[in-house]
């Protein structure tokens, strides 16, 4: 492997969640509905009809090509990519040409530190990105074909990269960011598993230090960030051990079996197929005139891999826990909201957060923003804590009360006397009844037990529902003990 | 006069004053069609019997009890005094290239015969909700692929009622003969190239194709989606002009359709043309063809029979205050047919992509278990000899290696036509014209089987129709004489964009003037 580099590009196809299809009026997502539940004359293709576009699929497009720094025409056009298939109604797919939405820009892939390699940052160039509309689904059951039209007519967003990446580890990092990326601004929902986010890579190899690009082949039918990785590492070492036993790399399509993880030959790919493209003379050219980009582009959030950068340099969080808290949109801004109530030590605010907000958060499954221990709460029991008004036991109960009660934490202390108690009369004589109830625990201490002392403020603490100060506890025991 | 023979906008008047029902109306008119269509269009018809020879046959579908049963809401909603609508209770016919929901939709081909439409297109939904009356579905070139009607696959094809020996022309050819046999006061049409127009002239009836987007395609089986304009075919201007009124303006359901607003087309019918600039071009009173031998242009003058009748519409005009502007340059003109030929074979090839007997329609019966020759098979027994050739053609001009050569030619040659009349209509040009007046076909209606077969020719036949689909602008056929056969012929007035308006006054101010002509009291041959 050490003489040879790997060229990947990755050609990923983006759903986009919107309520309705591009060109017509049906639901646009049918993973829980039964096959052609939501088709209608449109998406079907029945004579005679016409497509209308679906401007919020125009919108989202816009937001996801901006994002990916790329350069939106003014004009773009929608084209016919003509072929046959029995999934495809029309004979042929609405989709875009020569003059896309966009075109250009890049992503600027931030690579981990792994196996004694520095991080670093690979540049990723954008080569294509369009709009189209999806196909149907085939299956085959025995003799039969069966079609479901309900995928007809979803809106796509058609992204292609250079051939930039150089690992199977690059090709799933830039699916990770990628998938971040599409949540973050709220284009698609990016589940590689309900196919909301799809991925063909082409793969080739040469020497290490060349800069030509020799045959590649494409991988098809990859559905997981994980497949993806062994697919192009399992091609990877074909290719090399082909080209070591002096073959030519064919420029196959090969497809990923999930179950066995092999690659299968699909088809040799001697020419490409002519789709014969032309405008689309059903639609009307986008016009993306500067008032409409504007104001679709007012709602562009701080990307996610800047906001990191700036959580660590603004805020001096470890590159660990700014990944994590820009991992999603909710919890970066639930994290901004918290330090701002919270008004100092952003790393304090961080350590609640990534220590028992998460665990929340995995526990209900929930984002961020539904939380009812809110940024203001968060923060407001961190002050608890640092003012010493409850201990830090009692402030992580606090949270989980916050949440299932959806009360202020300072209501909650008044109410339920959580306030932790300070007062060297009232745990001295819980620690006087303590030692009396426990005279077994008292003679072995007496005997040299010391480390029977932590049972003791145990008992202390239970006895007085964790409201004590324990260190205060601990001395009044030890003076009793004497 | 029976009542299927009078025109819409008087029917429309003595049924508002209730002196005749809308039931009466539609069973005068089934009667007609009993009397005259013979038997309706259908698959493998068997051989024409002589009497088939002597009659018109419109229709491919009669839809007899939905005729009966809109004509009675009407009349119920005309004795509850509500308003029934523009067209309550005119009777009209579709071409069978629009989708109306339950009534088959075969687009004239094997392929779609046994195709039930399960939705309504936008022209004829408004057609019926404005009252009128649809007696049925009429026949038409397959696919509209043709300029004579008789590339149908539902035989016998319509024949002309003025001479049953000749064609209707195409591929309105069902609407143009209903109307002009009094089988039905107006029929809903489409142009391509001129199948609204080059039928309306040999058939003796008023034809109109709007604006590109005036009237929406929805529903309309598309040929040549950036040229199909769906429009009306009546037997005079104002029944034209009600009809357009009609079906004009924005649907969300068509985002080609504009929505500029629709005037008031009947208000100013009868406005006269004081004033207005009326336009005569050599470029439209001859026919110029690439020699087949030596690709060399070769040029014909026009029949006189052909160029009379518009010479004397340009007097009549003058002597109504239009001004008549002579040797209006029109250079391009004869680029019209080569261009048309790429760029309608390049949408119509895709355009048929869908019928792959995968869905709906035909499919071969031949125990085929290869998905490729399935397709092959039933796109070859199911398409005719014209779908096949525009296919052929289509897919040949735009492959990736001659597209360049042919189709972004041809998208090049349609700009300078455009230009030819933006120069001519240009407010502050040399001719600031607000019409051209121009012969609507080269020839009257020819005789069934002349032509037929010889694809370049019959595409000849619309040279002076096409540059209208070229340029997206609106075009008005209307009667203006008869030729030594006493076959009509058409003349044709071309404007600028959303000029249907002026078109229309120009036409009735010419109608108007030659009401009493002789030409005019000649009844077609059927009805004789
Ligand atoms: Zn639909």
């Amino acid at each position: 492997m050490n003489d040879y580099e790997a060229v990947i590009g990755l050609e990923t196809h983006i759903q986009l969640n919107t309520t309705t299809k591009i060109f017509c009026a049906c639901k646009a997502d049918s993973w829980f509905d039964p096959p052609n539940t939501n088709i209608c004359p449109v998406c079907t293709g029945m004579p005679g009809v016409l497509p209308v576009l679906n401007k919020a699929a125009v919108e989202k497009g816009v937001v996801l090509a901006a994002a990916m720094h790329a350069e939106l025409r003014p004009l773009s056009y929608f084209d016919r990519k003509n072929y046959f298939y029995p999934d495809l109604p029309k004979g042929y797919q609405i989709s875009q040409y020569d003059q896309s939405l966009a075109f250009g820009g890049y992503l600027d892939l931030p690579v981990p530190a792994a196996n004694g390699q520095p991080a670093y940052i690979r540049k990723v160039s954008i080569h294509k990105l369009h709009l189209e509309e999806d196909a149907g689904k085939t299956k085959n059951a025995g003799h039969e074909r069966l079609i479901d039209f309900n995928r007809c007519g979803v809106p796509l967003v058609e992204m292609v990269t250079g051939p930039d990446l150089r690992s199977p580890d690059e090709a799933a990092q830039y699916l990770i960011r990628l998938r971040q990326l599409l949540r973050w601004l709220g284009v698609s929902e990016a589940d590689m598993e309900k196919g909301h986010l799809r991925c063909d890579a082409n793969v080739s190899i040469r020497p290490r230090g060349a800069t030509y690009l020799n045959p590649k082949t494409e991988i098809k039918n990859v559905n997981s960030i994980e497949a993806v990785r062994s697919a192009i590492e399992k091609e990877i070492e074909r290719q090399i051990r082909e080209v070591e036993a002096g073959h030519r790399i064919e420029a196959w399509t090969l497809e990923w079996d999930e179950e066995a993880g092999v690659l299968r030959k699909m088809r040799s790919k001697e020419t490409e197929a002519d789709y014969r493209y032309f405008r689309e003379p059903d639609l009307l050219p986008i016009r993306l005139d500067d008032a409409w980009k504007a104001d679709i582009l007012k709602a562009l959030p701080e990307l996610p891999l800047v906001r990191r950068q700036r959580f660590m340099n603004a805020y001096g969080l470890p590159e660990y826990d700014a990944d994590i808290l820009t991992s999603e949109r909710n919890l970066s801004d639930y994290f901004e909201s918290a330090v701002k109530a919270y008004g100092s030590d952003p790393k304090r605010v961080s350590n609640y957060l990534m220590n028992d907000v998460l665990r929340m958060l995995n526990e209900t499954s929930k984002t961020a923003d539904r939380l009812r221990l809110t940024p203001a709460y968060l923060a407001e029991i961190i002050k608890l804590a640092d003012a010493g008004t409850v201990n830090t036991s009692t402030a992580k109960s606090l949270l989980q009360k916050v949440e299932e009660s959806g009360m202020a934490p300072g209501e909650i202390v008044a109410a339920e006397g959580l306030a932790k108690v300070s007062d060297d009369s009232a745990i001295r004589a819980v620690c006087l009844e303590v030692l009396a109830e426990s005279p077994k625990e008292v003679e072995s201490y007496k005997a040299g037990k010391v480390t029977l002392i932590g049972w003791f403020v145990g008992q202390v603490m239970k006895k007085m529902r964790g409201k004590a100060d324990p260190t205060l506890a601990r001395t009044i025991l030890e003076e009793l003990l004497a | 006069m029976e009542l299927c023979d009078i025109p819409a906008y008087e029917l429309s008047l003595l049924l508002r004053q209730r002196q005749i029902s809308a039931e009466e109306v539609t069973r005068a008119c089934l009667e007609r069609i009993a009397a005259v269509d013979g038997r309706s269009g259908a698959l493998d018809a068997g051989s024409l019997t002589p009497e088939d020879e002597q009659k018109v046959h419109a229709f491919i579908t009669i839809t007899r009890e939905r005729a009966l049963n809109q004509a009675r809401t009407v009349d119920q909603k005309l004795a509850a005094g509500e308003d029934p609508g523009l067209l309550a209770g005119i009777p009209f016919t579709t071409k069978d290239i629009f989708s109306v929901r339950g009534t088959p939709s075969t687009a004239a081909s094997r392929i779609l015969a046994n195709y039930t439409a399960p939705y309504t297109a936008t022209p004829v939904a408004r057609m019926e909700a404005a009252g009128a009356v649809m007696l049925g579905k009429v026949n038409l070139d397959e696919f509209t692929y043709g300029s004579s009607n008789e590339s149908t696959a539902f035989q016998p094809a319509p024949r002309n009622p003025w001479n049953p020996a000749h064609v209707p022309g195409g591929s309105s050819g069902g609407s143009a003969s209903s109307v002009a046999a009094g089988e039905a006061a107006l029929s809903l049409g489409t142009d391509t190239a001129g199948s609204i127009r080059q039928p309306a002239a040999f058939c003796g009836v008023v034809g109109v194709k709007p604006t590109y987007g005036r009237v929406s395609r929805y529903g309309l089986i598309a040929f040549g989606s950036s040229l199909d304009c769906p429009g009306p075919v009546a037997r005079n201007v104002v029944d034209a002009a009600l009809m357009l009124q009609t079906i004009a303006g924005a649907d969300p359901r068509d985002s080609t359709a504009a929505k500029v607003p629709v005037p008031d087309y009947l208000a100013q019918l009868e406005g006269g043309v004081k004033g207005l600039r009326i336009g005569l071009s050599p470029d439209y009173f001859r026919i110029a063809f690439p020699d087949p031998q030596t690709g060399e242009y070769r040029e014909q003058s026009l029949p006189m029979d052909i160029e009379s009748p518009v010479l004397r519409a340009a007097e009549v005009l003058a002597s109504l205050g239009a001004e008549i502007v002579e040797d209006v340059p029109m250079p391009n003109t004869r680029y019209g047919i080569p261009a048309y030929f790429v760029i309608s074979r390049v949408e119509a090839a895709s355009n048929l992509h869908r019928y792959d007997g995968v869905k709906y329609g035909y499919r071969t019966r031949q125990p085929i278990d290869d998905l490729t020759k399935l397709y092959r098979q039933t796109r070859n027994e199911g398409f005719g000899l014209q779908p096949k050739l525009r296919i052929l053609m289509g897919m040949y001009v735009s492959a990736a290696q001659y597209s360049a050569q042919y189709y972004q030619r041809a998208l090049r040659v349609r700009t300078l036509i455009r230009r030819d009349f933006e120069q001519a209509f240009d407010r502050s040009g040399k001719h600031r014209l607000d019409a051209l007046l121009t012969p609507t076909t080269p020839t009257t209606a020819f005789k069934m089987g002349a032509v037929y077969g010889d694809s370049v020719l019959m595409q000849y036949a619309d040279q002076l129709t096409v540059p209208a689909n070229h340029a997206g602008i609106p075009g008005l056929s209307l009667p203006g004489g008869l030729d030594a056969d006493r076959l009509p012929v058409g003349i044709q007035l071309l404007g600028p964009d959303f000029s249907e308006d002026v078109l229309l006054r120009i036409g009735r101010a010419y109608e108007l003037a030659t009401e009493t002509e002789d030409w005019r009291k000649v009844k077609p041959m059927v009805l004789r």
